[in-house]
């Protein structure tokens, strides 16, 4: 097991995985992606909602309550293999996606586990005129493994409440 | 209801509206299409009709608010410091401002964030900056309330509302087929609803999103992904063994069934067995039930959902927008945003009952099934969207939809109870039922007139 100190070097080694993992999803290396995913994953998004000052425990719905996404690996092993047939209507033909992946920032450093947050836009282009921006953070746990991470948590919190977009066919 | 706030079914002109005719099955293109018929929709049905709110329990305290919709009229659902639950029109009586731009919280009041006109929970005006100083004390504050929506009344916990007041009681709109849907959710007795509505947008016409839900024609093709990667059941989907409902003012119940000989053997089954076997997980569980379907159906449910209703397990619409899913654990709503836009929600009630890992289960079929993340609503909303776009062309609109499926070739019978149904194979009953219906509503000028038009819960041959 390899220590971790918060530092540049841990730094460059994270986001240098983070964008190496962005480019399999855009470049639809699918499985290679899936690659990265720990068997204990948890991927999650959650339900947002506009509400007053006032109201802002009330943001997100309850981590018992409903989600957009709540995934184990089976379900993100689903996620892909649909998206690698040629049956899934919604990515057929394919959507052009481009990852960007900013401001991170390493959390906290447990043993081989890192925490690290970051600002994601994922942009989606679809058939000849169909446009998605989904911006917002994801807070990801990642572990060491075979010389590289593996990603054992993924949190994703978008800034839109109300969805404005046919559907989630992509990977965030 | 103040004088000036009438209804006004006039507002366009109606008699200029070509409505088609689409009793033979047949959809004109103009249906998706035709703003003019849009606005009449909005109009002579979402304005007239009773409209989903929400769930009782998703604003149980004084001050609790969700704000919602009826046709695009924005609301607030809030409970009062009485424990009734109002409906009130969002907009302020002064300049029209929307009061409330939150999707739900608590409150003790609405102020108006731009001359700050305040009002209680029961939407009277409580305050009036400025009243003596400006307005010199010439204004009837008793006279500038929220407007309030004609009734409001629930089923059950689940709160309905209607903008006007000759609309016939919530009991006997839903009448037998949309209790049967409703009762379709208790099955396992008192419900909570899950904290969280999904939320999004899909660039098609409203009606499509309504008809798909009886529609298990599309589910081997648009579905087939989800077949491949193990998720979806096409056993369970049983093309051959279906059952449809029809009720008066266009709800309707249509899909699969259980038959009269899994039905017998439910039956002989105590409560307790069936709740055993819905434990089960779903390997398990399919060694020992009489039926695919989930959940097993009470005795008591039985009772309340009647001898035919209680084998229909296909999905109930409650016209004009409201689908009852996914195991009776779900609601969606499919709202109107233009002709050729649709917000759907997605509401989540479960049994006080269920143990932790029924729920996590439940919860985790839900999540996966539908939603704009889901893996079979994935592909539902990009079909909706191209079908409505593609039916926009000048040349493409001359050609009408073909809803004709098994028009004419299956027969309704009637129980000994009174409760009609059609046993038959994947169809198009419901579907053109819903648009005959749709038609019925905005030829109809009112409500005394809509009574006196609509189409009785069809008999014989259909």
């Amino acid at each position: 097991m390899t220590e971790s100190v918060i530092g540049p070097a841990l730094q460059y080694e994270v986001e240098q995985f983070l964008y190496r993992e962005a480019a399999l999803l855009d470049d639809r290396r699918f499985g290679e992606w899936l690659a990265l995913i720990a068997d204990d994953i948890h991927y999650w998004m959650p339900i947002r909602r506009t509400v007053t000052v006032e109201n802002l425990r009330l943001e997100y719905a309850r981590s018992d309550g409903m989600a957009y996404f709540d995934d184990d690996r089976n379900d993100l092993r689903m996620r892909v293999e649909k998206l690698q047939s040629n049956s899934a209507w919604s990515e057929n033909p394919p959507s052009r996606t481009r990852h960007i992946v900013s401001n991170v920032r390493i959390l906290e450093v447990k043993g081989d586990e890192i925490a690290v947050e970051a600002a994601i836009h994922l942009y989606r282009s679809r058939l000849n005129d169909k446009i998605d921006n989904w911006i917002g953070k994801r807070r990801d746990r990642l572990r060491r493994a075979d010389g590289g991470f593996r990603i054992f948590e993924r949190h994703i919190f978008l800034d839109q409440t109300v969805v404005l977009s046919t559907n989630f066919s992509s990977i965030f | 209801m103040p004088d000036h706030v009438q209804l006004d079914p006039a507002a366009i002109d109606a008699t200029a509206v070509r409505i088609p005719d689409v009793s033979n099955g047949l959809i004109d293109r103009s249906v998706y299409t035709d703003p003019a018929l849009y606005r009449l929709e909005l109009q002579r049905i979402f304005a007239r009709a009773w409209n989903f709110m929400c769930h009782e329990t998703q604003i149980p305290n004084a001050g609790d608010y969700f704000t919602s919709y009826i046709g695009e009229d924005q609301v607030i659902v809030v409970r009062g410091e009485d424990g009734a639950v109002r409906v009130l029109l969002n907009t302020c009586r002064h300049r029209g401002n929307a009061l409330c731009r939150a999707e739900l919280g608590n409150t003790r009041t609405f102020v108006c964030s731009y001359h700050g006109w305040t009002y209680g929970l029961d939407g009277k005006l409580i305050g009036i900056p400025g009243k003596a100083d400006f307005y010199r004390n010439r204004i009837d504050q008793a006279e500038w309330g929220l407007a309030p929506a004609a009734k409001v009344e629930h089923y059950k916990g689940f709160y309905f509302a209607t903008l006007d007041p000759e609309a016939p009681s919530l009991f006997d709109y839903l009448g037998d087929v949309g209790r049967v849907g409703i009762e379709s959710m208790l099955n396992y007795g008192e419900v909570v609803a899950l904290d969280g509505v999904q939320k999004n947008v899909i660039d098609c016409n409203w009606k499509i999103a309504v008809d798909n839900l009886f529609d298990w024609y599309h589910v081997k093709v648009s579905h087939n992904s989800a077949s491949r990667i193990g998720f979806l059941n096409q056993a369970a989907m049983m093309p051959m063994t279906q059952m449809v409902m029809l009720g008066e003012l266009g709800h309707a119940i249509g899909g699969p069934m259980v038959t009269r000989e899994e039905q017998a053997r439910i039956d002989a089954l105590s409560d307790d067995e069936r709740i055993a076997i819905d434990r089960l997980p779903d390997a398990e569980r399919l060694k020992v039930t009489p039926t695919l379907r989930r959940p097993l159906r009470s005795s008591e449910t039985k009772a309340a959902m009647g001898p035919v209703g209680v084998r229909a397990t296909g999905h109930p619409n409650i016209f004009p927008n409201l689908w009852i899913s996914t195991r009776g654990m779900q609601m969606s709503l499919r709202l109107p945003r233009g002709p050729s836009r649709t917000e759907i929600w997605w509401f989540t009630v479960m049994p006080k009952s269920f143990t932790p890992e029924q729920r996590r289960a439940a919860k985790k079929f839900i999540t996966h099934s539908f939603g704009p993340a889901g893996l079979l609503e994935q592909d539902d909303g990009e079909n909706w969207s191209q079908s409505t776009m593609a039916s926009q062309g000048v040349v493409s609109r001359r050609y009408p939809h073909n809803m004709q499926m098994a028009l004419g070739q299956d027969e309704v019978a009637a129980d000994p109870t009174g409760q009609k149904a059609i046993e038959t194979r994947v169809n198009e009953h419901a579907q053109r039922w819903t648009y005959r219906c749709w038609a019925e509503w905005l030829r109809a000028r009112d409500w005394p007139e809509l009574l006196a038009t609509r189409s009785p819960s069809p008999t014989g041959r259909v």
